[in-house]
């Protein structure tokens, strides 16, 4: 007869607030005792020394061999229990953790009703644990390696923590340079840091350390594998020129004769050639030709760059690489992308041509951009008198994004900064909440304000350019409530920049699933814990960073970037790791080979033997979810911790089948 | 302005929800006052309050002084507010539940063509399920100024002579079931 410990936890008043704990331990005790319950405790805070102390007493002096504690969920504490019994030399596996908290005290405000059920839940916890099975932890050796997605500053700052640390880091980019979206800009909020002086030292550390190989124009096509043992295949998009031969003189991209609009580093506003690199202080300072746009490619004659190249270096029929990797970890930071502010009508991005966004702002300002840092208005001479800077373009809305993109107030107070050094002209910044938290943010508001640029509270209504007094004349006319007076304004300006949201990657989905990670409805990638979990993911050995995430500024995304890197490097150092142990498995006999459980494994755990046309598990990358358990029209599936008979067992006992008729004396 | 300072009354907020319960969009006290319905608005110029500032004062009861507004009453429908407004709200909808309200509380300013507008078409399509401006017209016409009065009858009369205002009125089929539907849908507040 198995002997079985109950320990209800009060949590404080979180459960004893709602549920008679006291009711419920002696409930156990004596109507469940024909069930093997031999002990039932309460105790103020289970969770605590002194109450994991109470088990493992009871499970040296009474010879517990099964342990149920009731408490929260086990996503807080399982985890304290089985080391508490492992502790007391029980195998961990044989402590079951039943939530009377989030299911029973938090849920309910009846006192009877929710003493009653949190009885029924223990009950079950009862049955379940009769059940269980002494299991050891799946052992897994860790790869050394580790790869990065996306060398923006948060992958830059990932890749530098883990290559300092003595291994080696595959960093793959998809544009032909590191960087990301800081490189594009010129100021930082809220020191005014350069941005180039600050991200290129970390950039060129990047590209020369001898731990970090750089993979840029490339991208991840296909990953295998679990956490330690990731195998992940990349292709490297064929630059067309040889990158041992090249020097970076970037005589050919002198001589091409082709000028292209740069959509991506220059957000439009400026132009590059067909072989290019995005910006000059580029790493690595290899070209690439953008085949849709070389002369060559289009029409079959050309070929300057070829002619003047030194070191001969270009080859047109350089043709993609497909290399694969193995590495035990990966962290995901590809980033954001900006909201399209043509979907805004009334804001008339697209047709009114001084409605800027945001990123294009940036280029302008930047020394190296379109207009060498010089703020000027379309017709490229003329310096705007008045500047509106629009918050929340695509964010804090219902009709685009629910989100709050967190860096556009800041980035309208450096925006207006900006504005005021270099043209004096007068700024408005058009807000619905000025939202500055952070170190240093709140006093540059300040300093912002002793500028003198004009806060109006009211998000613009409009903006257009249909004068109806002659000071509009020529106007941009931003159409706006002033809140705090309550009056309908129409404000004369030259310029208007619309803070964009941040938004997800448009390939996010498609990202999300490769990796086998989750995204949010909005599309950003779910962390494992929004507080206390905030780099790792629901699958083991894939870390996020940045703003991959959701939206985040530079700081933020530097402070995940170095924490999803300490992740990783704690496991490199404990060379292997301890899976849990509740995997699937496929009983053999009873797989008819339909299939059917093959796509749905949202680990990509599964595949299927082709000779033997039965289904296999593969218990490393099984994380226990349950989903082909359920699907399984043959029953062939089975899931340790979670078989057929510990679920009816469970459902026995929280419907009190178990319980006798008459009290068996205590 | 009262003398002593307010103090917030939520029954107000409550029954106008309360008219609201069927409309679509979002509830409006989760308005964040950014003021896009009022920076949208063409007639906000001529409002007493903005329609922000409506949405404010109705969360916070102040029944008098929204009662007293032209605010609801000078709303042209345009619907930009409610296609515009970031928390989805149906600010139009509101405008038209504060007309309701204040109908069936018999309370609104002076001198507004609004409500007695409001009241005579609301009866003549109980009573015949349509329109008919010969008699709709005249009905409120009285609270124009003179000049008004005879720009009124002039347009009408060249409406008429270009066979754009029915001389007979018209009435639909099944009456009685239209205004048993009415009966339901409508709370009948003075009106009936």
């Amino acid at each position: 007869m198995e002997k079985i410990g109950v320990y209800v936890c009060h949590c404080g008043t979180n459960i004893a607030g709602t549920v008679d704990v006291q009711e419920v331990a002696e409930w156990a005790a004596a109507r469940l005792k024909h069930r093997g319950v031999v002990v039932g405790r309460e105790y103020k805070f289970m969770c605590s020394s002194l109450g994991q102390e109470l088990i493992e007493k009871d499970i040296k002096e009474l010879g517990l061999t099964r342990v149920v504690v009731a408490a929260c969920s086990p996503h807080l504490h399982e985890n304290t229990f089985r080391t508490a019994c492992k502790r007391a030399g029980l195998n961990p596996y044989l402590c079951e953790l039943v939530s009377i908290r989030e299911q029973v005290s938090w849920v309910h405000t009846d006192k009877d009703m929710a003493t009653a059920k949190a009885m029924a839940v223990v009950s079950g916890g009862v049955e379940r644990v009769l059940h269980h099975e002494a299991l050891e932890p799946l052992k897994v050796s860790i790869h050394p390696d580790t790869l990065v997605v996306g060398g923006g500053i948060a992958g830059i700052q990932a890749a530098l923590e883990i290559a300092d640390a003595g291994y080696k880091v595959y960093l793959v980019e998809r544009e032909p340079s590191i960087g990301g979206h800081m490189a594009q800009f010129d100021k930082t909020f809220p020191t005014l840091d350069c941005a180039a002086c600050i991200l290129t030292p970390k950039m060129v550390q990047a590209g020369t350390h001898p731990n970090i190989e750089l993979l840029t124009w490339s991208e991840v096509e296909k990953v295998d594998g679990y956490v330690g043992n990731f195998s992940v295949t990349i292709r490297k998009k064929s630059r067309y020129v040889k990158t041992d031969l090249c020097t970076g003189c970037g005589i050919c991209w002198e001589k091409c004769p082709k000028k292209v609009v740069d959509d991506v580093f220059e957000a439009g506003m400026g132009t590059r050639k067909a072989i290019y690199t995005p910006f000059a202080q580029a790493v690595p300072r290899y070209p690439v030709i953008d085949r849709a746009n070389c002369t060559y490619y289009i029409k079959g004659t050309c070929k300057a760059c070829e002619k003047f190249c030194p070191t001969s270096a270009i080859d047109f029929n350089q043709e993609d690489e497909i290399i694969t990797v193995n590495v035990g970890n990966i962290v995901l930071a590809t980033g954001y992308e900006t909201f399209d502010a043509h979907r805004m009508a009334q804001y008339g991005y697209g047709r009114l041509p001084n409605v800027l966004t945001s990123i294009e702002f940036e280029r302008m300002c930047n020394a190296s951009g379109p207009t060498n840092g010089e703020i000027l208005l379309r017709d490229g001479k003329s310096k705007p008198k008045a500047v509106g800077i629009v918050h929340c373009v695509g964010s804090r809305d219902k009709n685009y994004n629910e989100y709050c993109s967190v860096i556009c107030c800041m980035q309208g107070l450096k925006f207006a900064h900006l504005v005021h050094e270099r043209t004096g002209a007068e700024v408005y910044n058009f807000y619905i909440d000025m939202r500055t938290p952070f170190k240093g943010y709140e006093e540059f508001y300040q300093r912002v304000l002793e500028e003198g640029t004009h806060f109006i509270r009211g998000k613009v209504a409009e903006i257009n350019d249909a004068p109806r007094t002659p000071e509009e004349q020529g106007k941009l006319i931003a159409q706006v409530e002033d809140t705090l007076v309550g009056v309908q304004m129409r404000i004369p300006l030259d310029m208007v920049i619309l803070s964009v949201a941040l938004e997800p990657r448009h390939d996010a989905k498609e990202t999300a699933k490769r990796f086998g990670l989750s995204c949010s409805a909005d599309g950003w990638f779910i962390e494992k814990h929004p507080k206390l979990d905030p780099v790792a993911t629901m699958t083991e050995g894939i870390l996020i960073a940045g703003c991959v995430q959701g939206p985040k500024d530079i700081p933020a995304s530097v402070a995940q970037g170095a924490a999803a890197a300490a992740r990783a490097l704690g496991k490199i150092h404990a060379k292997e790791i301890a899976l849990e142990p509740v995997r699937a498995s496929v009983i053999e006999e009873k797989c008819s080979g339909c299939r059917i459980c093959n796509g749905l494994c949202p680990f990509n755990a599964i595949s299927f033997h082709e000779e033997r046309m039965v289904t296999e598990i593969n218990a490393a990358l099984c994380q226990g979810c349950g989903t082909c358990v359920a699907a399984c029209p043959a029953g062939a599936i089975t899931g340790t911790g979670f078989s057929n008979e510990q679920i009816f067992a469970q459902i026995e006992g929280l419907l009190l089948l178990n319980v006798g008729e008459e009290p068996v004396p205590a | 302005m009262t003398e002593a300072s307010e103090t917030y009354t939520f029954t107000f907020m409550r029954e106008v929800s309360g008219l609201l319960h069927a409309a679509d969009g979002n509830p409006f006290p989760m308005c964040v006052q950014c003021g896009t319905c009022s920076g949208s608005c063409p007639v906000a110029a001529y409002m007493d309050y903005t329609p922000r500032q409506i949405i404010a004062m109705v969360n916070a009861g102040l029944k008098d002084q929204v009662m007293e507004s032209n605010t609801f009453w000078y709303c042209a429908s345009c619907y930009q507010c409610t296609v515009r407004c970031p928390q989805g709200i149906s600010i139009t909808e509101l405008m038209y539940a504060l007309q309701r309200y204040s109908i069936w509380k018999n309370k609104y300013k002076e001198g507004l063509i609004g409500p007695s507008f409001s009241e005579a078409f609301a009866k003549m399509i109980v009573r015949t399920g349509r329109t008919f401006e010969p008699i709709l017209a005249p009905s409120y016409i009285f609270s124009f100024k003179l000049g008004e009065f005879f720009r009124e009858i002039q347009n009408a009369t060249e409406l008429m002579i270009k066979g754009r205002l029915p001389l007979l009125p018209a009435q639909i089929k099944r009456l009685d079931n239209f205004k048993r539907m009415v009966r339901r849908i409508i709370p009948m507040g003075g009106v009936e």
